[in-house]
């Protein structure tokens, strides 16, 4: 054997030897793919069947008995915000001038004017009149002016049925329950702000100690207990009405079918949940 | 297959097992459990503890008060009106705290400062404001808010005095007949201390000058104020103040007695002043009547009352030499024409 033919056989014995090292790499390697995207597979297929049966551990609740919805009464609202007040203390919202889940609109057309007048409690003159950022009051500077029409707009989450802040989020921090509620898990949000961007409505606000996006829920924890919403428990003049739309005696049931309803901006398509009673062309 | 695209083929698939293998592994469980989200989440956001409780919550140990609201003007159903408790009172939270839980509200109010106190200091206690800004949240008259609403225009309904003075906002409708109740005194025992009187006021209350005020028909309730603020100071007036020093508490409420129990006489002014005076009197009803009979035994009748101790006395809460919560903001918005025909209205109408 010459020396060249030494150097080939090492050579092959080397290739050789790569060759089945590389072989079983590739053979763990699907086995290992096979094995992760069954069981992916199969926990999604089961997911999807149980899925639609299945509901979240409440007590005392199923989501799939229910379809809330919300419906608004302009026309019965005075404006005293004992809803906004009361939101913030009951899901411990930024207690300042620029954190609302809701919020309430003044909208003052005065006579000759063809469009309104708008502002809402965060406006810097009603913080002066309530003199703090913490309690909330419409100041009264409409008093001697010669008003044509005058009403206010309580404002909300609509919990979409085609939500778009739903669609954009990149992480599935933020969803739709199965009884109509969009919800926001702070543990998966990343604080991109893109659904804050996405929502027609400007309802998400976002917190900036925490790093997240927030929103109103319907207070979920207290729908799903057989309560109402904070803000609708206060309203002294039932200016906002909540309920199951399953339940044909439920206030909100009562309320489309008594009522000429509207939604705000419905040419977006994301078919909101909030209705709502004596508003006005320029409220959008 | 050429080398070069196995290789390129393994790399992809080690790569995507890779990450599949860690999106196995550090994906919540529960992540697909209902959709594109983590199921738990759902759960969690539905544990919260609400803080809001609701009227039959307060209604365990406030008793009292919720009765009182329950047939109040604060709570009409039929009209979709309902100002339940912790809309004034803000959110029950935690209150009471567990230290207080044992004991009734009456056994802690009985114990005093010793009482233990609330787990969070404002949980369901209303602070309550120095000046009108709760109840002004709903009822300050305000463009915007439905005719339905109750309103007031700040700067004409009672002053600067507190809403409370008047009204109990757990039944905020005036209760005229349990407001104020005159003390009890000896008519008799007036009549003799009366005498004192007769010199300006007349024997039976009927005054002898346009200028001082007859007595006859008064509320007793509303002379025994009267005299105890003359007596204490609180109302200034070279004349009375001396007088009123004189008497005690029980002199003061026989002599009260016996004038509001005296048959009056009307004044009587210049009809045409009347008439005029009768259209502006309305902001004057709630308190003192319609006809100037006052519906409180604390608040003064004006019928039948000479025209000039009335413009008097109207003029003097004007330039503030007489002070009041309520009537030294309502004297200053009338002119010297309002005046004299409301007093002329009040001196016209019957005293009875």
């Amino acid at each position: 054997m010459t020396q060249e033919d030494k150097k080939i056989e090492v050579k092959g014995s080397n290739l050789v030897r790569r060759n089945f090292f590389l072989r079983m790499l590739g053979i763990g390697t699907a086995c290992a793919g096979t094995w992760v995207g069954s069981g992916n597979l199969i926990a999604r297929a089961q997911s999807a069947e149980t899925a639609a049966a299945a509901a979240p551990k409440i007590p005392d609740y199923d989501w799939n008995k229910h379809k809330w919805a919300f419906g608004v009464d302009a026309t019965r609202c005075i404006g005293c915000l004992r809803c906004v007040e009361a939101c913030k203390a009951e899901n411990g919202v930024t207690q300042d001038a620029h954190h609302f889940r809701t919020w309430v609109e003044r909208y003052v057309y005065l006579e000759g004017d063809e469009r309104a007048h708008v502002d809402s409690q965060s406006d810097a003159q009603n913080i002066a009149a309530s003199g703090s950022e913490k309690e909330f009051r419409f100041d009264n500077r409409y008093k001697d002016a010669k008003i044509e029409k005058a009403f206010f707009v309580p404002k909300l989450c609509n919990h979409c049925t085609h939500p778009a802040c739903v669609q954009v989020c990149p992480t599935g921090a933020t969803y739709q329950t199965k009884d109509g509620v969009v919800l926001i898990d702070h543990s998966y949000c990343i604080g991109c702000q893109y659904c804050v961007q996405a929502c027609p409505y400007g309802v998400r606000e976002f917190n900036h100690v925490l790093g997240v996006t927030d929103k109103c829920t319907w207070c979920y924890h207290r729908i799903t207990k057989g309560l109402q919403p904070a803000c609708v428990e206060v309203c002294p003049v039932e200016a906002r009405v909540f309920g199951d739309r399953n339940d044909p005696q439920s206030p909100i049931s009562a309320f489309l079918r008594n009522n000429r309803v509207s939604v705000l901006k419905p040419e977006t398509g994301n078919a909101p949940n909030v209705f709502y009673v004596g508003i006005d062309k320029e409220v959008c | 297959m050429p080398k070069h695209i196995a290789r390129l083929l393994l790399l992809v698939v080690v790569l995507a097992t890779a990450a599949l293998t860690a999106k196995h592994y550090f994906t919540d469980k529960s992540y697909y459990a209902y959709g594109h989200y983590r199921g738990d989440s759902v759960a969690e956001i539905a544990s919260d503890e609400p803080r809001f409780r609701g009227n039959e919550y307060c209604k365990t140990c406030h008793a009292k008060q919720y009765d009182s609201w329950l047939e109040s003007t604060h709570n009409q159903p039929v009209i979709g009106k309902h100002v339940k408790c912790e809309v004034c009172h803000g959110p029950v939270g935690q209150h009471p705290s567990a230290a207080q839980a044992p004991l009734s509200v009456d056994e802690r109010i009985a114990m005093g400062s010793k009482a233990p106190v609330a787990a969070v200091a404002t949980d369901g206690k209303l602070p309550l404001p120095k000046d009108r800004t709760k109840c002004i949240q709903c009822h300050e008259a305000m463009p915007g808010r439905p005719a339905a609403q109750r309103q007031v225009v700040l700067a004409a309904h009672a002053g600067t005095e507190q809403c409370t003075a008047c009204h109990d906002p757990h039944s905020p409708k005036i209760n005229f007949a349990i407001l104020a109740k005159a003390p009890h005194g000896d008519a008799a025992a007036g009549k003799v201390l009366a005498a004192t009187c007769a010199a300006c006021h007349g024997a039976a209350g009927a005054s002898v000058n346009p200028a001082w005020p007859n007595l006859a028909g008064q509320h007793a309730g509303y002379l025994v104020n009267a005299l105890q603020a003359f007596k204490s100071g609180t109302r200034p007036n070279a004349m009375m103040s001396g007088m009123a020093a004189g008497l005690s508490d029980a002199d003061i409420n026989n002599v009260a007695a016996y004038f509001s129990q005296a048959s009056c006489k009307t004044a009587g002014a210049d009809p045409a002043k009347a008439l005029l005076g009768k259209t502006k009197a309305a902001s004057c009803a709630l308190c003192h009547g319609a006809n100037g009979v006052s519906p409180s035994t604390a608040w003064p009748s004006l019928a039948g009352q000479n025209p000039d101790y009335l413009s008097d006395t109207l003029k003097s809460f004007q330039d503030g030499t007489r002070n009041h919560p309520v009537m030294t903001s309502i004297a200053k918005t009338l002119s010297a024409d309002d005046v004299a025909q409301l007093t002329a209205y009040y001196a016209s109408t019957s005293c009875k």
